[in-house]
């Protein structure tokens, strides 16, 4: 009887461990960490970003969670760090980041920034003689082109410019083969604007539009009157902006001012958000911008609404991150990432390796590919303003 | 350069000339504070912006409110601001250490920035503007409606300001304290008073300038508040620090060769004639527009 009572005892005690340590293992976390610009004028970039991440971890976690190497299962948990769009605070909250369990860092917002901190990066893996930072970074948001190639540790879910304005201008050579010409507005000293500009000016030419003149302006500046008055005078056929919303609203509304109409209106791809048609919505009707992301899918609708649910709102720059976490999820699971405090370097190891092994990733628009140098190849579509909102206007994959 | 490049540079210099009221303004309210106080706020252009954002925090209740609104709420916020500007970043500083409320103001204006991007996540916001649709055609020439009223609107305001400064005991009372303030205490001039006033009435004219940028571009954006305040300071310096006329007529200038600039040289060579400009006046008059000549050796 006493060996029953005992042989009982011991069985319950370790039934009892056993559903403690499943306890315990449900109750894993892991945190993922974004940074981005959260203060300053492009708050509301790091502000999407990060309730892109937190409604994509909230989705994961009610699906279960994500499954790590020692079979636990673990909830996500996100974290988001604010570098001010300035890329000393870039390089200092990424050596934080590094310094801590975290395996992976989703960011930043502004490609200044990004340059900077992937350069203390790692450049190879397994290179002894650099002693750059061993620590996976997956940009969501820097648009300026080639980033990832500075660091074998960098990664991007960012759209080819190149891409979409190579698209837009021979789709509008197709469609639209009465205009001939175009011209150019930059905000000068804002390098996303300056460089897609260059993207924007060079497609324009190669598809046989005459460039006929560039306005140019600076992201806080008031007046567009000169710029606009030379831009009548030139009398285009297409009028292309590379400007952030509050400039291109200025300008649009100088153009109404003066008379200046048209017959095409091209954006750029950060223009294509509700700030734009918060400011000018009447100037910008009909204004074309490719972008990487619009509420077409019952999935894009979806991940929409989470995200507005989380205090953000859904862009192109916002999805790439909500993405991201769902090719995190896979990696974590793939690559059997731990994520324990002894298994830090490995699980960043893992990380890497995983990320770089991707060929293709499922985007709310449809399947991404990567490229060899770690970069994201999106699908993509023209949206056009349209009675004070962003209507489909063609895709070109279909 | 050709009839339609002269009548091009005319109507940048117009255009200038009209927006310059603007940086009139502002420059009246960094110049009366140095004229009370003898001490730079450097907050007042991001502080006349909060102002024209807290217009519209004010009237977020009511559908399309008219622009006269608007605008009177922006000056009623600018007033509030600027109080609270005086008791923040002057009351309570070491009156001996004029560095210190320099400090304090340059705290003050990243302050005021980061709530006006923390409160709209740096949206710019549509601003309403008043004859936004008015363009008076005078051949190739043509003149902003909405431009012409801010101009209308900021001359008003300019001789609203010198009447109460010349014509009314809290005038008398300002210029007593900035020339002479321990004879004006024993006056029985309260300076508590007469700051705390100074601070209201120039915020209030801040928001009004704040309001007349919004509705000339018809968008608010926290992006305004570091351009304005440099050019309220390039206006305060060219005009002469304490010079209300000063003040107005290097406003206009800033703002039409800002513009002529722009037109000539193209934009990323304007801000570098207005700041040699702003050389040019530190070396040779650096009392101002107005000042006497310096005796040199």
């Amino acid at each position: 009887m006493r060996t029953v009572s005992v042989a009982a005892a011991a069985l319950l005690a370790g039934m009892m461990t056993s559903v403690s340590g499943g306890a315990l293992a449900q109750e894993r976390t892991v945190k993922i960490t974004g940074f981005g610009a959260k203060s300053g004028v492009v708050r509301v970039f790091g502000v999407n970003s990060e309730a892109a991440m937190k409604a994509a971890a909230e989705e994961i976690n009610k699906a279960g969670g994500v499954t790590l190497g020692d079979d636990a299962k673990a909830k996500l948990s996100v974290e988001f760090l604010d570098d001010r769009c300035n890329a000393e605070e870039g390089i200092s909250v990424i050596r934080r980041i590094a310094s801590s369990d975290a395996f992976v860092a989703v960011g930043p917002t502004c490609s200044n920034v990004a340059e900077s901190l992937f350069g203390i990066l790692q450049k190879k893996v397994g290179d002894a003689s650099d002693s750059g930072l061993q620590f996976p970074v997956f940009a969501d948001v820097a648009a300026k082109g080639g980033l990832a190639a500075i660091s074998e540790w960098a990664f991007r879910n960012v759209p080819s410019e190149l891409e979409m304005y190579k698209s837009l201008f021979a789709w509008l050579k197709r469609e639209h083969p009465n205009l001939k010409t175009i011209y150019g507005g930059v905000e000068k000293d804002f390098a996303h604007s300056n460089a897609t500009y260059g993207v924007m000016k060079k497609q324009a030419e190669e598809n046989g539009f005459q460039l006929l003149g560039t306005g140019e302006w600076l992201l806080n500046d008031t007046n567009f009157s000169t710029q606009v008055r030379e831009m009548r005078r030139a009398n285009p056929e297409i009028v292309a902006i590379s400007a952030h919303p509050f400039t291109t609203c200025g300008v649009l509304r100088e153009m109404d001012r003066q008379g200046v109409k048209p017959k095409l209106l091209i954006g750029l791809t950060s223009s294509s958000s509700i700030e734009t048609l918060q400011g000018c919505a009447k100037q910008a009707e009909g204004i074309i911008i490719p972008t990487s992301f619009a509420p077409v899918t019952a999935e894009a609708k979806t991940a929409a609404e989470n995200v507005s649910k989380q205090g953000g709102s859904m862009d192109l720059h916002s999805a790439a991150a909500y993405e991201i976490m769902f090719i995190l999820k896979d990696v974590i699971e793939s690559q059997k990432i731990m994520a324990k405090p002894d298994t830090v370097q490995a699980d960043r190891n893992k990380m890497r390796q995983g990320l770089a092994a991707l060929k293709e990733t499922k985007g709310l628009l449809g399947t991404v590919g990567r490229t060899n140098d770690r970069e994201a190849i999106k699908p993509y579509l023209y949206v056009y303003a349209k009675d004070g909102s962003w209507q489909v206007l063609h895709k070109p994959s279909s | 350069m050709d009839l339609l490049d002269l009548i091009d540079a005319a109507q940048s210099v117009a255009d200038g000339l009209l927006f310059g009221s603007t940086y009139a303004l502002l420059g009246i309210g960094f110049t009366l504070i140095f004229g009370v106080m003898h001490k730079i706020n450097l907050s007042y252009a991001a502080a006349s912006i909060g102002a024209a954002y807290g217009s519209l925090l004010l009237l977020s209740g009511f559908t399309a409110a008219p622009a006269v609104i608007v605008f009177m709420a922006a000056a009623l916020c600018g007033g509030v601001i600027g109080a609270l500007v005086y008791f923040i970043g002057f009351k309570f500083i070491p009156v001996a250490n004029p560095l210190a409320t320099l400090m304090s103001t340059v705290g003050l204006l990243l302050l005021i920035d980061e709530i006006i991007v923390h409160t709209t996540e740096g949206v710019p916001l549509a601003y309403p503007a008043l004859y936004s649709d008015v363009v008076v055609r005078l051949g190739q020439f043509m003149l902003r409606g909405d431009l012409m009223f801010v101009f209308v609107l900021g001359c008003a305001c300019m001789v609203l300001f010198l009447l109460l400064l010349y014509r009314t005991r809290l005038g008398i009372a300002t210029r007593a304290v900035s020339q002479q303030p321990i004879a004006s205490q024993l006056c029985g001039i309260s300076i508590l008073q007469v700051n705390v006033l100074t601070f209201v009435v120039t915020g209030m004219l801040g928001g009004i300038a704040g309001a007349m940028s919004g509705a000339a571009i018809g968008m608010l954006s926290p992006l305004l508040a570091q351009p304005l305040t440099v050019k309220g300071l390039i206006v305060t310096v060219i005009g002469g620090l304490g010079s209300i006329p000063g003040a107005i007529i290097a406003g206009l200038i800033v703002g039409a060769l800002e513009s002529l600039f722009q037109f000539l040289r193209g934009v990323t060579e304007r801000d570098l004639y207005i700041m040699m400009l702003l050389f040019a006046f530190l070396v040779f008059r650096p009392g101002g527009i107005f000042a006497k000549a310096p005796g040199r050796d």
